[in-house]
């Protein structure tokens, strides 16, 4: 008898224990990626919320964060300067980007490639850079373009003064608008000419069809521009420091830069911070209600055609309007910024004998930290890269493939860092990170794992998108040959995706460079990157050196990011083979 | 006057000669097919009378105006025209009531007779109850007939369609057909009409013209285009046919296996020479017996080759028996014949077209 | 022209060995280490052969020159010169306390009330160098219990572009600055970011009350934030006063050829009395001890000479034409008032200035 229940037992138990092992495995799997996802978002965002309301020593529940941050005036007219500013980079960014994507992308407008790598060079430039460089060309008394002016006209002062909040948004708005074109364009590739043909033959003509029928159709693409050109204007740490200062108002991010003096009141900065945050979340609960039931792709996915639009002599006015914007964001800058980081005294000007390399020679000989800076930043770049891309690729296809139940959860969990500003979100990551036990104040680790988890949503944008474009077929094709899913990713997954991957590594990578908001919190003394460093220059006034290093960043930049597109072979800039 | 006048229009892209010399005359309110095999030309003949694309040469004229010429066209949103095109082209980001007003608020129609103008026309296509619909909401025939309201709300003075019905399933389509010739009929719009299916042309078309390599090969209407085919391509692409060549010799005809005599046929057969003829598969007859000799027909001895039953009909491969020529015969369910039979198949020469 | 020559000399020079990579074996070590010194030496070798200093004593340029002078002179030992502000500098030390890991060595800030606060913690080491006597008797002991010393000095007065003011027009006293002809053109630091500015700041609410800064409000001063802003500034031709102008970098810039002159007012230039010390628990104490005797050593008080600074050693002198601090007329806060005061005025800056 005792056999009997035992044997009746024991089948019963393998019957459990194999489908406990099934379960086991993509039960793992979930926890696995769910531990990193809190690691890396929901631990420090959390630690910020309770930090705001607790006291600073003790650790008590308290609101008087949330007092002393709101009770004081200037800190709420801060408030406002950054939502001013927010909204002023949206529409400024939304006037310089849309046309020329639609341009670029629907009409017959001469010189495109040339346009594109200009709005390519323009979303190198750090903000901070641009910010230096608009300095040099407008400041009220010594900027060159106000110089030019007093000259022409015999004025006693010029007419442009870049310390105002009209100057930061268009520092802002210059380094910005590539989101907004790079957005709309890729979504104006998409429609099909027929949608424009059906409006022109009912008697619409080509301005009348771009208003009410083209631009309508790729709405959400623009409105996703404005939301992100809003995000990173109200996140922005360099360009409002060096902008907003001199010009006597405040931004919230430097406002919290004052939190963090001595005394430290991460507490404070915390409660300051959460409106950023309720903004956010705010931005893409309007975003969804604006875009309601409205569908915007072409429903039938035929005949999709695309026919460039025969301007005329308009081709010519759009072509210098893309020009306009493309001098304002990088002829001018660059300029002057060349012009700086050769001479020896920016403000002698454009003479010969204030040519000189002594800038450069003194950041690459000289100057003990430049070298480790500059290969610092393009190492931790590139890991983090490497990190937000495979860490993303593994949540895509686990999303993709519905391995595990509630995989929207991970996926929701990766797009989540874009709710958070990148300096709360370093701030999050000191609060919670920095101190011991895992004590990783001034490491380079703290530093890649803050630009990883600030770049997961563009990462994984890319890799969810790349996924989706690879039918599951091809694998099962090797699993039902006998191969194991892992050998599935790897020889016929990953091959397959690897134009799409290095694009995204791209994508992640120039932001990573140019990355200082959320850097300025997490560096070290041997940790600093470049562009930590130009602010530390800034504050002396070496514009000389300054612009150097400006131009070692943007030249390195580009060349890496020219290798990349070779490799990848087309434009990594999410342009359709067009 | 003719509505619609295409004279020597032709299109040329570099070496390739898309259109060569097309002649086309449309009287108002007619209906016309142009039918043909893709890379036929047809589409590109459709755009040029719409206006997107210029003729290399010859011109389009609309009640007597010159519109398209190779040195100068009227665009597009000048012409009075409507379109309808193979992907619907409705706009997923406005409603059904919103998509077929566009027209009539370029027009500047004040908005209460645009709204009344409106409501008439999405009764007419029974679409009222989902005005307010988005596209994406909407199934591939009612996409289809919120694209035909839009069209033809604004009372164009041509109604162009570019294949419309290719993404519909075989129901809807044939449906839809009729739906096309209703609102013609209806509303007494001149038409063009595109298409690679015969049997839609069939239905729908007063004239068809068919179109082969960048030309027309036949303009009629679809029963004269059926019965009396005057080119190979066109009787073997209007229905399937049998295409029998033989030598007259002035009494009778000399076909591989078997003659027919001269006087059974109602055209006029060459005193000598060639001929070639289509035979279309329900004009001849298989019997059992040998046909009796004084109706007009003539008949061959043959033999069953292959057979299918399609329900309605069977399809019979046959071979006379004095030939190497095969021939396909339509019959009704009812004459069954078994592989390798013999059989008499009867020719009725007066269904019988001379091609050539 | 010969401090140009000497500055140029020790830049090239130790460019020459920078270009062999190497930071060790080419140059010769200090002719004469004290047997402490070598014994700190070897000690520090053992340690790591590495060193991290915060300085907001003076620009970057200054900084790398001390950093690598000490490199020479102790071969084997990499220093990490980190410039920035002194609240910046500061701000960083205390979340370095605050995470437990402490990255500097050794701070050198320009606000006497940092030393004090840390002290209070216990966040210093208390390490007495041997310089430390050997020093002016104006710099000693400012902390008797041997926490921090005084190792660099430098002054504020007011600069003017010569291009743009004629010298009988430029302001001679600091209450000048409150004219209403100077209106849109004045550039100041922001004592939230520099230990400079604060000590001026302070020094001249001692000195006329903070309705003075009220008043200069008036005048619209374009606010930066190192009190090496105003200088760029005046090479700008942004503005054309700095009226917390500091003689080291307008005495330099003036040297590289920029339309600049510096004017000492007539009530007192602002003494700026800056100290150095060793951070408890940080990684490499022996280096640190090193350094502090360097920063306390005739070698250092050269280089700042060259600089257009202070020496705080009596071996040293400026160079001729120059004027010192024993020269003129100077006024300055005391400890006390310093620790106390520089947040206060920070708060009042915000308040009149806006930022």
């Amino acid at each position: 008898m005792t056999d009997n229940s035992l044997e009746i037992r024991a089948l019963h138990f393998s019957g459990v224990a194999s489908r406990l092992r099934r379960l086991d495995a993509s039960l793992l799997l979930w926890l696995a990626l769910i531990a990193v996802l809190a690691f890396l978002i929901l631990n420090p965002v959390l630690r910020l919320i309770i930090s705001s309301l607790q006291q600073t020593d003790t650790g008590h529940f308290t609101l008087a964060n949330y007092r002393s941050a709101y009770g004081n005036i200037r800190h709420l007219q801060s408030l406002l300067n950054s939502l001013e500013l927010g909204v002023g980079v949206a529409l400024l960014a939304t006037c310089f980007g849309v046309p020329i994507a639609w341009a670029i992308s629907r009409t017959d407008m001469p010189c495109k490639a040339f346009i594109r790598l200009m709005v390519f060079a323009a979303f190198v430039t750090p903000p901070y850079l641009g910010a230096i460089g608009w300095i040099l060309l407008a400041g009220p008394n010594s900027g060159w373009l106000n110089k030019v002016w007093m000259a022409l006209t015999g004025a006693g002062h010029g007419i442009f003064n870049i310390y105002s909040m009209t100057g930061l948004i268009l520092v802002i708005a210059v380094t910005s608008f590539p989101y907004t074109f790079v957005f709309t364009s890729s979504a104006l590739d998409l429609v099909s000419s027929e949608m424009e043909d059906a409006a022109n033959i009912l008697g619409a003509r080509t301005l009348r069809t771009t208003l009410r029928i083209t631009l309508p159709l790729v709405t959400p693409a623009i409105i996703g521009g404005i939301i992100i050109s809003f995000l990173e204007a109200i996140a922005l740490f360099g360009a409002p420091a060096l902008i907003a200062l001199p010009a006597r108002f405040n931004v919230v991010s430097t406002q919290l830069w004052q939190f963090f003096e001595y005394p430290v009141r991460v507490e404070e900065a915390a409660a300051y911070a959460m409106p950023l945050l309720a903004i956010t979340v705010l931005m893409f609960w309007i975003q969804r209600r604006i875009l309601g039931r409205r569908g915007y792709t072409s429903v039938t996915g035929k005949g999709g055609e695309r026919r460039m639009i025969a301007l005329g002599a308009w081709r010519w006015a759009m072509l210098a309007y893309a020009l306009l914007v493309c001098a304002l964001s990088v002829f001018l800058p660059m300029l002057v910024l060349i012009q700086a980081a050769f001479a020896k005294a920016w403000g002698r000007g454009f003479s010969l004998d204030n040519l000189t390399l002594h800038n450069f020679y003194y950041l690459l000989f000289e100057q003990t930290q430049a070298k480790q800076t500059i290969v610092n930043t393009f190492v931790y770049s590139g890991v983090t890269a490497f990190a937000a891309i495979s860490l993303t690729l593994a949540i895509a296809y686990v999303v993709n493939r519905k391995l595990v139940p509630f995989s929207n959860v991970l996926a929701f969990l990766c797009m989540a860092p874009f709710v958070v500003p990148g300096i709360v979100l370093a701030i999050g990551f000191y609060a919670a990170y920095a101190p011991p036990p895992l004590a990783l104040y001034g490491t380079a680790t703290i530093l890649i794992l803050g630009f990883t988890t600030r770049f997961l949503p563009i990462a994984y944008t890319s890799s969810a998108a790349g996924l989706r474009s690879i039918n599951p077929e091809m694998e099962e094709a090797v699993r039902i040959l006998g191969g194991s899913r892992l050998l599935a990713i790897r020889k016929v997954l990953i091959p397959l995706l690897k134009k799409s991957l290095a694009g995204a590594w791209i994508l992640v990578f120039i932001p990573a460079t140019r990355e200082l908001s959320s850097a300025i919190f997490l560096v070290g003394p041997n940790t600093r990157v470049i562009s930590v460093m130009l602010f530390d220059l800034s504050e002396e006034g070496n514009f000389e050196v300054l612009a150097a290093l400006g131009v070692i960043l943007l030249v390195a930049t580009v060349a890496i990011a020219a290798i990349g597109s070779k490799v990848i072979g087309r434009d990594f800039m999410l342009r359709r083979n067009s | 006057m003719s509505r619609l006048k295409l004279s020597g229009v032709s299109k040329r892209y570099g070496d390739f000669l898309a259109v060569d010399n097309i002649d086309l005359e449309l009287q108002s309110g007619e209906f016309v097919s142009l039918l043909g095999p893709s890379g036929c030309g047809k589409t590109t003949t459709l755009r040029m009378i719409a206006g997107f694309i210029d003729p290399t040469l010859g011109t389009i004229e609309m009640d007597g105006q010159i519109l398209s010429s190779p040195s100068g066209s009227v665009p597009p949103d000048r012409r009075q025209m409507s379109m309808i095109f193979q992907s619907y082209a409705i706009w997923p980001n406005m409603t059904v009531e919103q998509n077929v007003a566009f027209g009539l608020e370029l027009r500047k129609i004040a908005r209460a007779e645009v709204r009344r103008r409106v409501g008439e026309m999405l009764e007419v296509v029974h679409m009222s109850h989902l005005a307010d619909r988005y596209p994406a909401e909407l199934s591939g025939g009612q996409q289809q007939r919120v694209a035909l309201a839009r069209a033809i709300v604004i009372r164009p003075s041509v109604l162009l369609l570019d294949e419309p019905l290719s993404n519909l399933d075989a129901t809807l389509r044939e449906e839809m057909r009729f739906e096309i010739r209703r609102l013609h009929d209806e509303f007494h719009v001149t038409t063009v009409y595109v298409t690679h299916d015969q049997a839609e042309a069939m239905v729908t078309s007063d004239r068809i013209a068919v179109m082969n390599g960048g030309r027309i090969e036949q303009v009629d209407a679809p029963r004269a285009l059926y019965d009396k085919p005057k080119t190979r391509f066109v009787a073997g692409f209007i229905g399937r046919t049998n295409f029998i060549e033989g030598t007259s010799d002035g009494r009778q005809i000399a076909f591989d296996g078997f003659a027919l005599p001269h006087a059974g046929f109602e055209r006029d057969v060459p005193a000598g020479g060639k001929a070639v003829f289509s035979v279309r598969p329900h004009s001849m007859r298989l019997s059992e017996a040998p046909p009796t000799a004084n109706n007009g027909c003539a008949a061959v001895g043959v033999v069953i080759m292959e057979r299918a039953f399609l329900g309605e009909h069977w399809d019979y491969v046959v071979k006379p028996r004095e030939s190497a020529m095969t021939l396909r015969v339509t019959t009704s369910p009812m004459d069954d014949f078994p592989v390798g039979a013999s059989a008499w198949l009867e020719f009725e020469p007066r269904q019988m077209a001379l091609i050539a | 022209m010969f401090p140009i020559q000497r500055r140029n000399f020790i830049i090239g020079g130790s460019a020459l060995l920078m270009l062999g990579s190497s930071r060790k074996a080419r140059a010769q070590p200090a002719p004469s280490m004290t047997p402490h010194e070598t014994e700190l030496f070897e000690a520090a070798k053992k340690e790591g052969g590495e060193l991290t200093w915060y300085t907001a004593q003076s620009d970057d340029i200054t900084a790398q020159a001390l950093g690598r002078s000490f490199e020479q002179l102790y071969p084997g030992i990499k220093v990490n010169v980190l410039r920035t502000t002194a609240q910046v500098a500061y701000q960083r030390v205390t979340q370095e306390i605050k995470a437990s890991a402490i990255q500097c060595d050794v701070l050198s800030s320009t606000d006497l009330g940092h030393y004090v606060a840390l002290k209070a913690i216990g966040a210093l080491e208390k390490y007495v160098p041997d310089n430390s006597s050997k020093v002016l008797d104006i710099y000693k002991n400012y902390d008797p219990d041997g926490f921090y010393f005084v190792n660099s000095a430098g002054m504020i007065g007011i600069g003017y572009n010569t291009a743009k003011v004629k010298e009988a027009d430029a302001p001679k006293n600091w209450t000048d600055l409150l004219d209403p002809k100077w209106k849109d053109n004045i550039a100041l630091g922001h004592p939230g970011f520099s230990g400079y500015v604060g000590t001026w700041a302070l020094t001249l609410r001692n000195q006329y009350g903070w309705d003075f800064f009220e008043k200069l409000a008036k005048n619209n001063p374009r606010v930066g934030r190192s009190i090496n802003d105003t200088v760029t500034m005046l090479n700008a031709g942004e503005s054309a006063i700095a009226g917390s102008g500091p003689v080291g970098t307008v005495l330099e810039s003036m040297q590289k050829g920029n339309p600049l002159a510096m004017v000492y007012p007539t009530d007192g230039t602002v003494l700026i009395i800056a100290s150095s010390g060793i951070m408890k628990g940080c990684k490499h104490p022996n280096a640190a001890r090193l350094y502090m005797e360097f920063l306390l050593s005739p070698g250092a008080s050269q280089i700042w000479v060259d600089h257009f600074n202070e020496t705080i050693r009596p071996e040293v002198s400026v160079p001729k034409g120059a004027k010192s601090a024993k020269d003129l007329k100077v006024i300055r806060p005391t400890v006390e008032q310093i620790t106390k005061g520089v947040p206060e005025v920070i708060k009042q800056w915000r308040e009149t200035f806006g930022v």
